[in-house]
């Protein structure tokens, strides 16, 4: 049932030699495929064999599995907006998704907005403390490892370091923190980030309170997850044991220090903003924007923006057409469109070939709706977006209409 | 370029000159306010307000055609301070008496009278260049289409050495190529003196080798016509059959009419594009070809940078890899047997052996992030800065310049000087950016920029419909009112075949690199 803990490690040889902590994902994959629970796995591999180069694949055989086993910190594809436009949203197709905490998140956005049906989607959730960005890791790798990129097949963040192997078997590493003041490491929306275990999908993997390295800690988030789970079990895919409160104390510990990690990122992030005055912030942000060139860049990257006729474009009228930098309007309207549901994947600033703070900017207000509604998105498909959603006592009030 | 993009970065002082680098290089752009965020000055000397000048510095508004004066004045002021370097100059230069002596007679009241650059701000941006540590110039069309384009490439490159900015991190003479793989398509020796690698045709050795590696007797050893000349050429009936492949000359040659007469004038006209361009329309022949995302192959980038660029999708109809194309074509002419590729990557290997500074290129060594040039042997990592040690022909040599005026200038009859670019929603001659209905909704006619003052002097409001004319040809098109360009000059975006801006602007050659001078022409304004 829901909150039920386990250590599960895959029961068959070549997945254990494969795959990382005992392979339980790949094996819980490989039994939802064959048992017809879903029609299809949808996962992320390396493109040509390269770590900083991962792309998403959708696959109907289960031997291929085993080839995408291990985890990608350098590969971050737009998992939820590969579902609805390249997926249909699975309306018509029952498909497993590895996520991370924001991919799912994501997904559970555009499910508010009838872009995805969860219904049909297994969704095997991955902890993570954060991705890193493939051009810095490789310069990186390369000048502060003093190590070839390519010759890394596995990235491991835990307890503050980051943790290299090699393809000569040599292990490299170097302090997290220390990292993350040179400007490498984590992405700067990951180091923000407060959710690292995905307790909003159906089943929530990861390596935290485990012992040993050929271990999943795997909690049930759902009864889609629980039946996944215990039938696996049945059918002697997986290997489970009951883990022990002190090895659930460690996870929770482990998850709270990377959450009040997150939080002090939070607060030295922000607190250039906050500390200003309201037209200040206004002067600030507006000469940001004086750089954009409205490529559209952070919209189409966005993966919970829906709009087939979208506002910001030269035929609606609202910005004026032809525009360089456009009128503020133009990063504005995006800002109110997506501020409340804002997931922090981090996608726009990526994107933005003028390398404006998006994701900080978005993240920020974000964080300061989510005190005044008591609201977090991307947590539960039935909690609507406070911005956009209007309740029947909200539409009782005088001077309140929907227009 | 001589360094790479991400070097940018690293820079203390950046000077853009002809180059609008945040709507036409993005991506460069982002590495220049990278460098702003780490300190750098940046100096935009432009005759338009462009979003990049907003944020500069300092912003130098010089007339169009008046780089070279400019730099001299710079140069003359960095002398005067002593802040040349000697070392560099005395280890890995020659000339500098003579550069030095020309620029002593380019005061800095003279060059303000040239260029409409306020002294002191001539001097403020040589001491901001002069004094920084790592200095790098970026420049784009707006020095080299000029008759006088290769004196202001030069002039640039003089700036640079002359202040010990080449062959380091954050320096650099770095043109800005305007089309994905122009770098490659030069490297591969479309030009008409070269062969792959910058072998030049008239050096016998280098033919006789390349002759080998091909496997036939001999190649052409003469220098071939340039576009302009070619057009010339065949309207003189010279050339009595052109094949044009993945150029719309119609719409991106200077003065249009002449074009039209000469590709009209010749018997037989073949077209390969992708699609049915203003030019595709003339041909007898029009062969249609695959596109980025329907082949395989290299892109060559600004910074020398091979990629690889892997097929996604079927070529749809009948459209096929230009590379396909030629071999099907060498085999109807008999000489199938020289070229009997079978995939991109066998071309690669052939392409190698021809050029020197792609010799260590294997496909998959490029696979991932690609290797920048030259390249000698599979060992070497590729080369991120150029001139690091020495220059390609030892010393690098000051090229004494004289400011020469642009070929055609305003006078009483044509009082304005047009200047022509590209505006961020189009691609060059729109022939693929203008079927995209989103960035044609963002703009889809030309527009002429007027200077307020010029425009309310001739009584044209803002949105009007003017005539424009130049010794050439004339138009009718719409304008824009805005304090964002000097007085005295206007421009125009050349995307629309419509409302073609190279109707009117000039072939003036430069003599050397015969490139036209599309940024400069002397045009008539009048209210319709």
């Amino acid at each position: 049932m829901k909150g039920d803990m386990y250590f599960a490690r895959s029961s068959r040889q070549d997945i254990l030699e494969r795959a990382e902590c005992g392979g339980a994902v790949t094996s819980l994959l490989k039994f939802a495929l064959e048992s017809k629970r879903v029609d299809a796995v949808l996962t992320v591999e390396p493109k040509d064999g390269s770590r900083f180069d991962g792309i998403p694949v959708l696959l109907t055989e289960p031997a291929r599995l085993i080839e995408t086993s291990g985890a990608l910190h350098c590969a971050y594809p737009n998992i939820a907006r590969f579902i609805k436009e390249y997926l249909d949203g699975a309306f018509d197709l029952k498909v497993a998704v590895v996520v991370k905490p924001c991919d799912v998140r994501a997904i559970i956005e555009l499910a508010k907005r009838r872009q995805i049906n969860t219904e049909n989607l297994l969704l095997i959730g991955l902890n993570c403390v954060g991705t890193m960005s493939p051009a810095v890791a490789r310069k990186m790798f390369e000048d502060d490892f003093g190590i070839n990129p390519d010759d890394v097949i596995e990235e491991d963040i835990e307890d503050g370091k980051l943790t290299v192997r090699l393809v000569d078997g040599t292990e490299n590493q170097r302090d997290l923190a220390e990292l993350e003041e040179k400007g490498y490491g984590r992405r700067d929306n990951c180091r923000r980030c407060e959710i690292n275990i995905p307790l909003m999908a159906d089943i929530a993997c990861g390596k935290w309170g485990t012992a040993d390295k050929n271990t999943t800690f795997v909690e049930v988030c759902s009864e889609k997850g629980d039946d996944l789970v215990n039938e696996a079990i049945k059918a002697g895919c997986i290997e489970v044991e009951t883990p022990d409160s002190e090895a659930i104390e460690i996870r929770k510990e482990k998850d709270k220090v990377a959450r009040e990690l997150a939080l002090k990122w939070q607060e030295r992030d922000f607190a250039t903003f906050k500390q200003m005055t309201l037209d200040e912030r206004f002067d600030y942000w507006s000469g940001e924007f004086s750089r954009c060139i409205k490529c559209y860049g952070c919209r189409d990257e966005c993966p919970i923006c829906y709009c087939k006729d979208c506002y910001l474009e030269a035929d609606r009228g609202l910005v004026r057409a032809g525009e360089v930098p456009p009128e503020i309007m133009f990063p504005f309207v995006r800002l109110a469109h997506v501020m409340d549901s804002c997931v922090n994947c981090g996608r726009c600033q990526d994107v933005c070939p003028m390398g404006l703070p998006l994701a900080c900017m978005t993240f920020m207000l974000n964080r300061e709706l989510a005190d005044i509604f008591d609201y977090e998105p991307g947590m539960d498909v039935n909690d609507l977006p406070p911005l956009r959603t209007a309740f029947n006592e909200e539409l009782a009030m005088e001077g309140v209409e929907l227009r | 370029m001589t360094n790479s993009v991400s070097d940018i970065a690293e820079a203390d002082c950046v000077f853009i000159i002809g180059s609008n680098t945040t709507e036409q290089h993005p991506i460069v752009a982002r590495r220049v306010i990278a460098a702003c965020e780490n300190g750098a000055r940046l100096i935009v000397a432009d005759p338009r307000d462009t979003q990049i000048a907003t944020m500069a510095d300092l912003h130098l508004s010089h007339r169009p055609g008046t780089d070279a004066a400019l730099i001299n004045g710079m140069m003359k002021v960095i002398i005067d301070n002593n802040l040349h370097d000697k070392e560099f100059i005395k280890s890995r230069t020659e000339g500098f008496d003579e550069i030095a002596g020309t620029v002593s007679n380019y005061p800095l009241d003279k060059v303000e009278e040239i260029t409409g650059v306020a002294a002191a701000d001539i001097e403020k941006a040589a001491l901001m260049y002069g004094r920084a540590g790592a200095s790098s110039i970026l420049f784009c069309l707006g020095i080299t289409q000029h008759t006088t384009g290769t004196d202001n490439v030069k002039s640039c490159a003089n700036l640079a050495m002359l202040t010990g900015n080449i062959g380091k991190p954050g320096t650099g003479v770095n043109p800005l190529r305007g089309q994905n793989n122009v770098q490659g398509a030069c490297d591969m020796g479309c030009l008409v003196n070269v062969f792959p690698g910058y072998q030049a045709v008239t050096d016998k050795e280098k033919r006789a080798n390349i002759a080998g590696i091909w496997g036939v007797e001999d190649l052409p050893g003469e220098i071939g016509l340039t576009i302009i000349e070619l057009m010339n050429a065949a309207s003189q009936g010279k050339i009595r059959g052109m094949y044009i492949i993945g150029e719309n000359p119609m719409v991106s040659d200077p003065d249009l009419n002449h074009v039209k007469e000469a590709l009209k004038a010749v018997d037989f006209l073949v077209v390969q594009d992708m699609f049915l361009t203003e030019t595709a329309e003339l041909a007898d022949v029009v062969l249609p070809v695959a596109s980025w995302a329907e082949k395989d192959g290299t892109f060559t980038n600004t910074e020398r940078r091979v990629q690889s660029i892997h097929k996604a999708i079927e070529p749809p109809g009948e459209a096929r890899a230009d590379w396909e194309i030629m071999c099907l074509l060498a085999d109807r002419m008999g000489y199938g047997d020289l070229f009997r590729f079978g995939s991109a990557n066998e071309i690669f290997d052939e392409l190698r052996k021809v050029t020197p500074q792609y010799a260590g290129m294997t496909y998959e060594a490029i696979a991932h992030d690609g290797l920048q040039w030259p390249c000698p042997d599979e060992k070497h990592p590729g080369t991120s800065i150029l001139h690091a040690t020495t220059f390609a022909r030892g010393l690098g040599k000051f090229h004494a310049v004289e400011y020469k005026p642009p070929a055609e200038q305003p006078d009483e009859e044509y009082p304005f000087i047009l200047t022509t670019g590209r505006i961020l929603f189009h691609f060059h001659t729109g022939s693929m950016s203008r079927r995209s209905e989103m960035l044609d909704s963002e703009v889809n006619e030309a527009f002429i920029e007027i200077n307020s003052e010029d425009a309310q002097k001739l009584g044209i409001k803002n949105g009007s419909m003017v005539e424009v004319s130049s010794r050439r040809g004339r138009l009718n098109t719409k304008a824009v009112i805005t304090d964002r360009i000097i007085r005295g000059v206007v421009f125009m975006p050349f995307h629309f075949a419509e409302c073609a801006a190279n109707v009117l602007t000039s072939a003036a050659l430069d003599p050397i690199a015969k490139i036209p001078e599309l940024k400069v022409c002397a045009v008539r304004v009048e209210v319709k």
